[in-house]
């Protein structure tokens, strides 16, 4: 099974590759990306069975931990990586003006994201994550659009005085306990339940905080996602800001699993939700919109992590995906529909599948029945309202609040997609690839409607073991370390 | 298969089956049938309405832990049998000549036709819903259903009406959510029956909120003060049809589910006992004012109307409140009192929509103060008004008047004298601007531009005429509706009124139509005996043929008393029509607004930094203040 | 007492002043380029707490020689950690100078101030909607004199 280590070292040598073959060969430059990501997406597929229910550990260079670099795989890790490679071959810029090094960036990327869902080691997962950075400031500062240059150097400020924060939360930990491996560390957490401990937490939060688009550290968010292109700004929104929830998801399960904690992330979850949705509310353009109903979405899958134990996490996953599905096709679609909603006025007669997929994911991001999204608003809300801790139950009330005005804004623009006489300007020409995945995107948001049961299993039984930090601990650490657990 | 899984095949099949023929004469006939098939199909269900039984349907879906099933009861065969009717109504109405001209105009016939099945098909959903889940999507369906019948008129106003709809639904659907939370909270389960145990496990306080949370539900839906402002205006500006479709039954899904949930599970014997603050108002007097409020304010915003079809629909709100009033009084008489009106509020509401629906066909507008004389054109459609008219004046002999007619007895039997004051103000109110309605389309003098005016084709007077008959019968023989709603009361626990064909047995005073129709004809009898054949004066003259203080009116100035209406009655009430609701909805978007922009400003900051450190200040602050606190 | 502060906690200290230098450094300036310089500052000074934190007073280098004795050794860890953290942070800075040499050249200014405030009016162009804030600003100052 060692062969999964190809997931990280293939797309990080072909980045390295493609400008060298480009000098020669544009076209096979061209290739090599998406001839990676397709036999990652093979390789995902085919190990998918021969994974345990325990996951596997793999030791590079056979080192055993605490010293080695450790990758651990499970379900879950697995089903990130199938949805990494995936979203990249989606998004992946065919267009002939790209320039090769941005394929290079692309596949840095990709190497980074999936270095950051297998690594058990938190170091690794510093690296990792600094790598996924850089690649992002490189792809937005890249766009044609000037303006990225700006907002991609705002993003850089952030989220560089983030990472260092996340990397002093390391170095407390690494003072603490001497080790870095996770599951090393998950034998010792009465060690970091301290005050020290709890602040090299709140550091790594913040840290990954600003990737997952956590309250207060996601200024950059809505000039980032306007000024790039919106296939990039689906890639970013759909799925690494959801990588970056991982991170802090796993460090949060193993190390920091307390109540306070939980009900840290409840609150900054539900701040997610109001602002975001609030000022999406008073938005006037679709881009900006969409941002900040992204910010509210990920706040909302906060307050589901911030329910203890297998539910909150199978909720949360559930609702990771969902949101993927949903707010990486609205983006997708938005590449055909931008611009102000006075720009988009009667757009239903010009596209009448693009407003009806639009509308679609809308009230499948609403949670309309019979839509995923209200499966999974349903559990939510049930769950919160089981919860012995008022301050669930008026986030309750926050959801169902932050719901409203989502509609009032969601359908303010649908009034827009109506009317009767058409905007003066043509919005843009339709790029019909994008619009194709839209739809796919859409088709597969319906699919999964029969299939709810079996995914909601399958999500279960993938939360029971990500969960369980005994599982990861045995898996990892040799047992001598792990505390004498069989 | 039982009876009621072969009803769902049809229903599922008829859905299909309009939603995919394309060829607009076969949709029509096809639509129709299926109404008169799914109307055969109740009846043969019959068994549900005459004794109280209860078909629970083979199909039910298991998800997530939850099982879903779906039940026919009385209560959900009698607002089926109304639902389906008024479907019938507006399919046959629509599927002739007014649908040529629909689409002349534009429309799209086949898709108007689809929203009518799927507002169908979704409000059987939810009538038939066997627990708290499975409503709360039937719910959700009827919702988007009507949402999808309101943008279909190409008017600016109607989807701004939609739109607001959709908030309000929304509104609605959250707290319907809210409230499904409290009940899964305590018991782990969504039955009906788990509603009962929540209640009687909860606080003071929380069973208020839990209550009012349903209330607020269901209350949105229906129109209820204070959220009464989507309805009128959403309903007015509908196609035709589906105007008199929804103004007849949709917002009735409310009160459906109000009996189901708070007083079949909930009981109005524990609203009772929650006593709010003030004397003498208990949870279950609070929702009579509410009642009795919705009765009042909405009349008399109909009677400022100009437009037919928004007077009607402000009508329709208003009407509400009779229902919820008479099911409020707790008692056998009241209760049937408000659940017959449910059905002769559709029948003539339904009835009226299309007369004027009707006369827009012809004259091309609803505006009052653009017609007026059209009883000599349109002889028939002005009969189906005026049966219309009668009846939701609640006057004998049709409908209107025996529901009516037992909500106020109840109320005075029970020993609510002020409630009976405020239902009787509604009355007048109504009064007044029905004879407005009548009036002003019908009655005075001709205008130029309608003199080539002609009656409305067989298609569109049949269901007229059809629901104006159910108007009359329902009215002259009660009697053929009331072991309904005995059936219903017997199922949702309310005391079971006693009834015979003329009307209902009652201690303290029945009612026996038969005999009231019957003097009242005997009085008109006798008084055309005496008026043609004693006195024998009548001279027939011509329209135009009239005066005014003394003067002969020419010809060309047409003499039609419309505008204005009733100036003396505004001049006393006018300072009322302040508009304190959409002061209040404005006020609630300003404060939104207000906070939402404090937060764009923060997400504007100019240093990306600042905020992630003032983050990381508060959070370490406030992990060193736990822990330097829990060292103490 | 003043010859009781270990060496240990003197550098430690000196690390947390120098990256609390830095953060400040973030909030208060205005020119873009000073923000990367306290950047750096702050970067330099989160490695440099996190090199600490394999020091041991008195400790040798930790390499495994022949004559090994047992004597105390640094943590090799955090150093090996800190060597890696610092190569990412000059490629964030080097990434940094490009993007600002781009705003210089598209902008013509560093404040962070003036390109904050064009950026959401070239997004709000791009999309044709008003920029954010008041509605009664107008777009640009124009001071006395500068009419055409």
């Amino acid at each position: 099974m060692n062969h999964l280590i190809l997931l990280v070292v293939l797309p990080l040598l072909s980045a390295f590759i493609i400008p060298v073959v480009a000098k020669h060969s544009l076209t096979i430059s061209r290739l090599i990306g998406p001839v990676v990501l397709v036999f990652i997406l093979a390789l995902v597929v085919l190990s998918w069975n021969s994974v345990g229910s325990n996951g596997f550990a793999i030791f590079l260079g056979g080192f055993l931990p605490p010293v080695g670099i450790v990758f651990y795989i499970d379900h879950f890790s697995l089903m990130l990586s199938g949805l990494i490679a995936g979203m990249l071959l989606i998004v992946w810029p065919w267009n002939s003006y790209v320039a090769p090094r941005q394929y290079s960036l692309y596949m840095l990327l990709t190497a980074a994201s999936f270095g950051l869902v297998l690594s058990a080691d938190l170091f690794n997962l510093y690296v990792f994550y600094e790598l996924l950075a850089v690649a992002t400031y490189g792809l937005i500062a890249r766009q044609k659009n000037p303006a990225a240059a700006v907002a991609a150097l705002r993003y850089l400020f952030v989220s560089a005085t983030g990472s260092a924060m996340l990397l002093l939360g390391i170095a407390i930990i690494y003072t603490l306990t001497g080790t870095l491996n996770i599951a090393h560390l998950a034998t010792m957490t009465d060690q970091l339940h301290g005050l020290a401990g709890l602040s090299a937490f709140a550091l790594i939060v913040i840290g990954a905080g600003v990737k997952a688009e956590m309250f207060l550290l996601n200024t950059w968010v809505p000039e980032v996602y306007s000024t790039i292109e919106t296939p990039l700004a689906a890639l970013l929104a759909g799925l690494i800001s959801k990588l970056a929830t991982v991170l802090i998801i796993r460090v949060l399960l193993m190390l920091f699993q307390q109540s306070e904690v939980l009900q840290m992330l409840l609150v900054v979850g539900v701040f997610g939700v109001i602002s975001g949705e609030m000022v999406a509310w008073r938005a006037k353009d679709m881009l900006r919109m969409l941002s900040f109903s992204s910010i509210a979405q990920l706040g909302m899958i906060f307050i589901a992590f911030s329910i203890a134990g297998e539910v909150g996490l199978w909720i949360g996953l559930a609702m990771m995906l969902h949101h993927l599905l949903v707010k990486g096709g609205l983006f997708l679609l938005a590449d055909k529909m931008q611009g102000s909603f006075d720009n988009l006025r009667g757009y239903a007669k010009r596209s009448a599948m693009a407003v009806a997929i639009f509308i679609i994911f809308i009230l499948s991001l609403l949670g309309i029945p019979p839509f995923p999204g209200f499966w999974i608003k349903l559990m939510l809300i049930l769950n919160l309202a089981e919860q012995n801790n008022t301050l669930y139950h008026y986030a309750i009330g926050f959801i169902l609040l932050a719901t409203v005005i989502e509609a009032a804004y969601l359908f303010k623009l649908v009034r827009y997609l109506f009317q009767d006489e058409e905007a003066a300007t043509i919005v843009s020409t339709p790029k019909s690839l994008t619009f194709w995945y839209a739809q796919i995107f859409a088709l597969v948001l319906l699919v999964s409607l029969a299939f709810i049961s079996p995914i909601s299993n399958r999500l279960k039984d993938m939360a029971s073991q990500v969960a369980n930090p005994d599982i990861y601990i045995n898996t990892i650490l040799p047992s001598h370390l792990s505390g004498g657990n069989p | 298969m039982n009876l009621l899984d072969q009803f769902f095949v049809i229903v599922a099949v008829a859905l299909i089956s309009i939603a995919m023929l394309r060829n607009i004469k076969v949709n029509s006939i096809v639509s129709t049938l299926w109404y008169v098939l799914m109307v055969v199909m109740l009846a043969r269900m019959s068994s549900v309405a005459y004794n109280a039984d209860t078909i629970t349907s083979a199909f039910s879906i298991e998800l997530l832990g939850f099982r879903m099933y779906w039940k026919f009861t009385a209560l959900s065969w009698f607002f089926s049998i109304i639902t389906v009717v008024s479907a019938l109504a507006s399919s046959l109405f629509m599927s002739g000549d007014w649908g040529k001209q629909y689409r002349q105009q534009g429309g799209n016939y086949g898709l108007l036709q689809l929203a009518l099945i799927l507002n169908v098909v979704s409000m059987l959903i939810l009538l038939a819903s066997g627990d708290l889940l499975s409503l709360f999507i039937g719910w959700e369906f009827v919702s988007w259903a009507s949402f999808l019948m309101m943008v279909l008129m190409p008017s600016k106003t109607a989807k701004k009406a939609a739109v607001k709809y959709v908030i309000y639904a929304i509104v609605g659907a959250m707290a319907l959510l809210a409230a499904l939370a409290m009940v899964y909270a305590s018991s782990g389960s969504l039955d009906f029956t788990q509603i009962t145990d929540a209640f009687i496990q909860m606080t003071d306080n929380m069973k208020f909120g839990f209550v009012l949370l349903f209330f607020i539900g269901f209350a949105i839906k229906m129109g209820l003060l204070p959220f009464h402002l989507w309805q009128a205006v959403a309903y007015a500006e509908t196609p035709g049809p589906g105007a008199a479709f929804l103004g007849a039954i949709s917002s009735r899904m409310g009160l459906f589910t109000i009996l189901v949930v708070i007083v079949q599970f909930i009981g109005l014997g524990n609203l009772e006992e929650m006593n709010i603050a003030l004397p003498y108002l208990n949870m279950k007097s609070l929702l009579a004012w509410i009642a009795a409020l919705t009765t009042i304010i909405p009349t008399y915003i109909a009677l400022q109307q100009h437009d037919a079809k928004r007077l009607l629909a402000w009508h329709g709100v208003g009407q509400g409140g009779y229902m919820l009033l008479g099911i409020m009084m707790y008692d056998s008489i009241g209760s049937a009192g408000g659940l017959m009106h449910v059905l002769n509020h559709a029948s003539y509401q339904a009835a009226l929509f299309l007369t004027v629906v009707a006369v827009v066909y012809r004259t091309g507008t609803s505006d009052l103060n653009k017609l007026g004389g059209l009883v000599t054109q349109m002889p028939l459609t002005f009969l189906v008004m005026l049966i219309g008219i009668i009846g939701l004046a609640g006057l004998p002999p049709m409908n209107g008047f025996v529901s009516k007619w037992m909500v106020y007895r109840s109320l005075l039997v029970n020993g609510e004298p002020l409630l009976f004051v405020a239902a009787v103000l509604g009355t007048l109110g109504t009064i007044l601007s029905v004879y407005k309605l009548i009036h002003n389309t019908f009655l005075g003098q001709l205008r130029v531009e309608h003199q080539q005016v002609r009656e409305v084709p067989w298609s569109m007077m049949v269901p007229m005429l059809g629901l104006s008959v159910i108007v009359f019968i329902t009215g002259f023989m009660p009697g053929l509706i009331l072991p309904w709603i005995a059936s219903i009361q017997e199922t949702i626990g309310l005391p079971v009124v006693t009834y015979h064909l003329g009307g209902i047995e009652y201690a303290k005073g029945g009612l026996d139509m038969i005999w009231v129709s019957g003097i009242l004809f005997y009085g008109f009898g006798v008084g055309a005996l005496i008026f043609y054949f004693l006195g024998g004066k009548a001279k027939r003259i011509h329209q135009y043929d009239n005066y005014a203080g003394g003067h002969f009116l020419s010809s060309e100035v047409k003499y039609h008393y419309s505008n204005n209406f009733y100036p003396g009655l505004m001049h006393l009430i006018g300072n009322w029509y302040r508009g304190s609701f959409k002061w209040m909805e404005n006020v609630i978007v300003s404060a939104l607004s207000f906070v939402s922009k404090l937060f764009e400003n923060m997400y504007r900051s100019r240093q990306p930094v600042m905020l992630l450190v003032l983050v990381a200040v508060v959070a370490l602050f406030s992990i060193y203040k736990n822990y330097s606190g829990a060292g103490s | 007492m003043l010859i009781n502060i270990s060496i240990e906690g003197l550098l430690y200290f000196g690390a947390i002043s120098l990256s609390l230098i830095g953060l400040f450094g973030l909030l208060v300036s205005n020119n873009v380029f000073r923000m990367l310089l306290a950047l750096v500052m702050f970067e330099a000074g989160a490695n440099l707490i996190l090199v600490l934190s394999g020091f041991r007073e008195n400790g040798i280098a930790p390499i495994f020689l022949a004559d090994y004795s047992g004597a105390i050794m640094n943590d090799p860890v955090p150093q090996a950690l800190v060597l890696t953290a610092i190569v990412i942070g000059v490629g964030i800075q080097a990434l940094a100078l490009a993007l600002i040499l781009r705003v210089k050249k598209h902008y013509k200014s560093l404040d962070m101030r003036v390109i904050r405030s064009k950026l959401e009016h070239e997004i709000a162009t791009q999309a044709n909607v008003e920029p954010p804030g008041s509605h009664h600003a107008p777009k640009q100052i124009v001071r006395a004199g500068e009419h055409q």
